[in-house]
């Protein structure tokens, strides 16, 4: 530290030029993006950048379906109604994100965020994702516009590796866990005892969700599916009822396939460390 | 800052001795020691102050808006004294500066009204000698961690101490013909905007007026945040926090960040 | 400077030091940048929240489902999405609903704007009373700290000049700050302002859409499949469709980058829904041709 007065700061001479310049354009240019919205980070936007795609507008696709509430207590085997009601909810919100698109001229929809509900009466999708296209690209055959879950980030680098995403692929069973006879309840109340009817509802509730998931990648034809979002497990409703619900985003490789070849960092950040003023109370 | 007499406890003193005798204890992590070593500080020791303090009661009218000032005195105060005497700790050390400074405040049941306030950190001095006090001749205190801290000495600034402002305020209640005349319609409501915008900068005036008094260029990370604590809904606390700055004549030496994709989780 | 700022304000923005919420990476991306800041600015402003047009009569537990039942014609203010959905079944009991109905809040709509546009517009002015050019790192809060009935509007920001360039009319203001305002500028955008807007809708059930969400009384067997609840998709879809139009038409022709979309549902009773979608983003403006950053490189951390 010397006694010599501050001086003013250098900096690199190429940004604070791009930011005055930037700033001096005082009219929107109405442009092929006028309008645009998107719920893409800065960080996300300039990724698609980078591989030369770019937001188009926000999406949404929703819907409701309503059940019979009576369908969870009683009977044996799959509750078809529940699992066709669940596939129909994703349909439908599916076919209005995908309408949505197709209407702003998107090649496809990444980052969907899917909020799923499922009630006793009604089981609910919301998807809200980003519509996006190459730069200055012709809309696509609708059939080709694609909806995907995974993050732009995810999207470009798949894209640069050499692979697309095709669809969502979603698979869900519902099953009966049937009721144990009473004398066997009687019976197992003080052994360790494993409860070999929901063991089995639960397996068999997977494998139905699995196949039904798999089956839609195929006839998206796709080669995988990735990042595989499973829930499982009791509804909190239903004591006899056990739900398996599976989906991901079908990816199939394009003829420009290549290696990403990672560098390798060593990061000094830890997770920050500041205080909460929240601790002040 | 008040001045605060030597008051430290006899087994404080000790440890204190201790690490002067070259051994170091401090809660930075091995990422923020090799940055603060790298920014030429070398770590002496954890330093930490506390007050436990009793706040009184106020009255307020229920329709009128002002500040409770003794409310405020001691929120400032407690805080004040838990800070001095964690700066003191660090002058025994020989610090120049005080790096991560967590404040906290702790209630125990035995003391209705009290509340323990704590401040912790890790005292620092610079490897080649040369005073870095700050211009009240105390060590400099900041909440920054290693990683802030070292990008902070690159930007060419230096801390000069943790500064706040607070202000308790009482937020005047309706009365019943107001709220009647208002019943239905969605209006702006100009007391209650006119009285918790008022609040909000008196915080915001008493922390720059720390950070003036420090002779600092400016404050970094300063932050507002609002609590009722026990009195009621109408009675908050507006606390501005942050950490006043000043320029050196160094050589700024951070070089444009690297743009990466992180294949990690 | 106009009287619109209390007085504290005021002599607070003639202090010396500035004061920045911006954190020590944020502070070095800003001078990076040539922006230098001047001082924390903030925006406030207390709203009273009504029930709307008195004459609804409503939130007092259904004084309008009460009308609908009793087959008066829905009774809603002027103006806003509106849906009518008739009972097929005819007169069938008192508790009976021969209507419902969806309908756009336009009044909650319009006080969340005023207030919204009140407390920015104070932002604004503190940093223009700064000689501020624009405001980074803005956020935003809508609370209700004093009482209930009370909707606090503030704003927070960071007033920055940049070196060597005239001042605008209006500063332009952005949530971004630090190395994602610097990549805005890089890609060839300007930030404008920020935009927060707010759809509400209400629904009130018809019959059919009741016993579908659960909650009527068991008058048909259960239907033999799965059917969409058309009443609550429709007033779902428009409260968005709604929120992205408003957006939209405060663009005028720049673009609305990093949108938030928030819903929020209430029942305050049975078969009446609440649906409150707010939508917040930084209106930037392209100022040059797409000029892509390089793809940034793969890296695997060796912690």
């Amino acid at each position: 530290m010397s006694t010599t007065p501050p001086r003013p700061h250098p900096v690199p001479e190429g940004l604070p030029a791009a930011v005055r310049q930037a700033l001096a354009v005082a009219e929107p240019r109405h442009g092929a993006h006028a309008g645009l919205t998107s719920d893409l980070t800065i960080d996300e936007t300039l990724i698609l950048h980078s591989i030369a795609w770019a937001p188009r507008d926000l999406v949404v696709g929703l819907s409701v379906q309503s059940v019979p509430s009576v369908i969870w207590s009683w009977g044996s085997g799959e509750i078809e109604l529940a699992s066709r009601a669940h596939a129909r909810a994703f349909a439908h919100a599916v076919a209005r994100l995908h309408a949505e698109a197709v209407a702003v001229g998107a090649h496809g929809v990444v980052g969907v965020h899917v909020e799923r509900r499922i009630l006793s009466s009604h089981i609910e999708v919301e998807l809200v994702g980003t519509a996006v296209a190459p730069i200055d690209a012709r809309p696509l055959p609708d059939a080709q516009v694609f909806v995907s879950d995974l993050p732009a980030r995810d999207f470009a680098l798949l894209f640069v590796a050499g692979w697309r995403p095709v669809a969502l692929a979603v698979g869900a069973s519902f099953t009966y866990a049937p009721r144990r006879a009473v004398g066997a309840a009687l019976r197992q109340q003080t052994q360790n005892v494993e409860l070999t009817n929901y063991t089995e509802a639960l397996y068999s509730a997977r494998a139905t969700a699995m196949e039904r998931m798999q089956r839609a990648a195929l006839d998206a034809h796709g080669a995988g599916i990735v990042d595989v979002t499973v829930t499982e497990g009791p509804l909190h409703f239903a004591a006899h009822a056990i739900g398996f619900t599976a989906w991901g985003t079908v990816v199939t490789p394009t003829p420009n396939a290549r290696s990403i070849d990672p560098i390798t960092t060593v990061s000094l950040d830890d997770t920050v460390s500041a205080f909460d003023v929240a601790s002040l109370a | 800052m008040s001045d605060a007499p030597k008051d430290l406890p006899e087994a404080s003193e000790r440890r204190l001795e201790e690490i002067e005798h070259g051994l170091f204890t401090s809660d930075l992590s091995v990422n923020e020691f090799l940055l603060v070593k790298e920014a030429g500080y070398h770590p002496l020791g954890l330093v930490m102050g506390s007050s436990i303090y009793h706040t009184g009661i106020q009255t307020r009218k229920w329709g009128e808006s002002q500040e409770l000032t003794k409310l405020t005195e001691a929120m400032y105060n407690a805080r004040e004294l838990a800070m001095t005497r964690m700066e003191e700790e660090a002058s025994e050390l020989g610090a120049d500066g005080v790096v991560g400074v967590r404040l906290d405040v702790n209630y125990y049941e035995w003391g209705k009204d009290a509340a323990e306030f704590i401040a912790v950190g890790t005292a620092v001095k610079a490897e080649d000698g040369v005073s870095r006090r700050n211009a009240l001749g105390k060590p400099f205190t900041s909440d920054l961690s290693g990683q802030d801290f070292w990008t902070l000495l690159r930007t060419g600034y230096l801390p000069q101490g943790l500064v706040m402002g607070t202000c308790v305020y009482h937020i005047a209640h309706r009365g019943l013909g107001q709220t009647l005349a208002t019943t239905g319609q969605n209006v702006e409501l100009p007391n209650f905007t006119q009285a918790l915008y008022e609040a909000r900068e008196l915080a915001m005036t008493r922390m720059q007026d720390e950070a003036s008094r420090l002779g600092a260029a400016g404050v970094v990370g300063a932050r507002l945040e609002e609590k009722t604590h026990q009195w009621g809904s109408h009675t908050i606390e507006f606390l501005a926090l942050g950490t006043a700055v000043t320029r050196t004549a160094d050589e700024i030496t951070l070089t444009p960040p690297v743009t990466i994709i992180s294949l990690d989780h | 400077m106009s009287d619109d700022l209390p007085e504290a304000a005021r002599d607070r923005l003639h202090g010396g030091a500035f004061t920045s919420g911006l954190s020590v990476a944020d502070l070095a991306a800003c001078h990076a940048m040539g922006l230098e800041p001047i001082g924390l600015v903030q925006g406030f402003c207390a709203m009273q929240w009504g029930y709307g047009p008195a004459r609804m009569g409503f939130g007092s537990g259904g004084g309008l489902g009460m009308g609908l039942a009793t087959g008066l014609a829905p009774n809603v203010a002027s103006g806003g999405y509106v849906q009518n959905y008739q009972c097929p079944h005819g007169m069938v009991s008192a508790e009976h609903r021969q209507w419902g109905q969806n309908y756009e809040q336009t009044w909650i709509e319009q006080s969340w704007h005023d207030g919204y546009a009140a407390a920015s517009h104070r932002m604004l002015e503190e940093a223009t009373t700064l000689g501020a050019h624009g405001v980074v790192g803005v956020v935003d809060s809508v609370a209700s700290l004093v009482e209930v009935g009370v909707v606090e509007f503030h704003l927070l920001g960071t007033a920055v000049v940049v070196t060597g360039l005239e001042r605008p009319a209006s500063p332009w203001a952005t949530s971004l700050a630090g190395q994602r305002l610097a990549k805005l500028f890089e890609a060839g955008y300007a930030p404008v302002s920020t935009i927060a807007v707010v759809s509400s809708v209400r629904v009130w059930a018809s019959c059919m859409t009741e016993y579908f969400m659960g909650s009527g009384a068991g008058l048909w067997s259960a239907p033999a499949d799965s059917v969409e609840i058309d009443q609550l998709v429709s007033a779902r879809t428009r409260a968005r469709q709604l929120v992205r139009e408003r957006a939209r038409s405060q663009l005028q022709g720049d673009e609305l980058h990093g949108v938030d979309l928030r819903v929020n549902e209430r029942e305050p009773g049975p078969g009446d829904i609440d649906i409150e979608v707010q939508l917040r983003g930084n209106r930037v403006r392209r100022a040059r041709p797409a000029d892509p950053l390089a793809f940034p490189r793969p890296a695997v951390s060796l912690s």
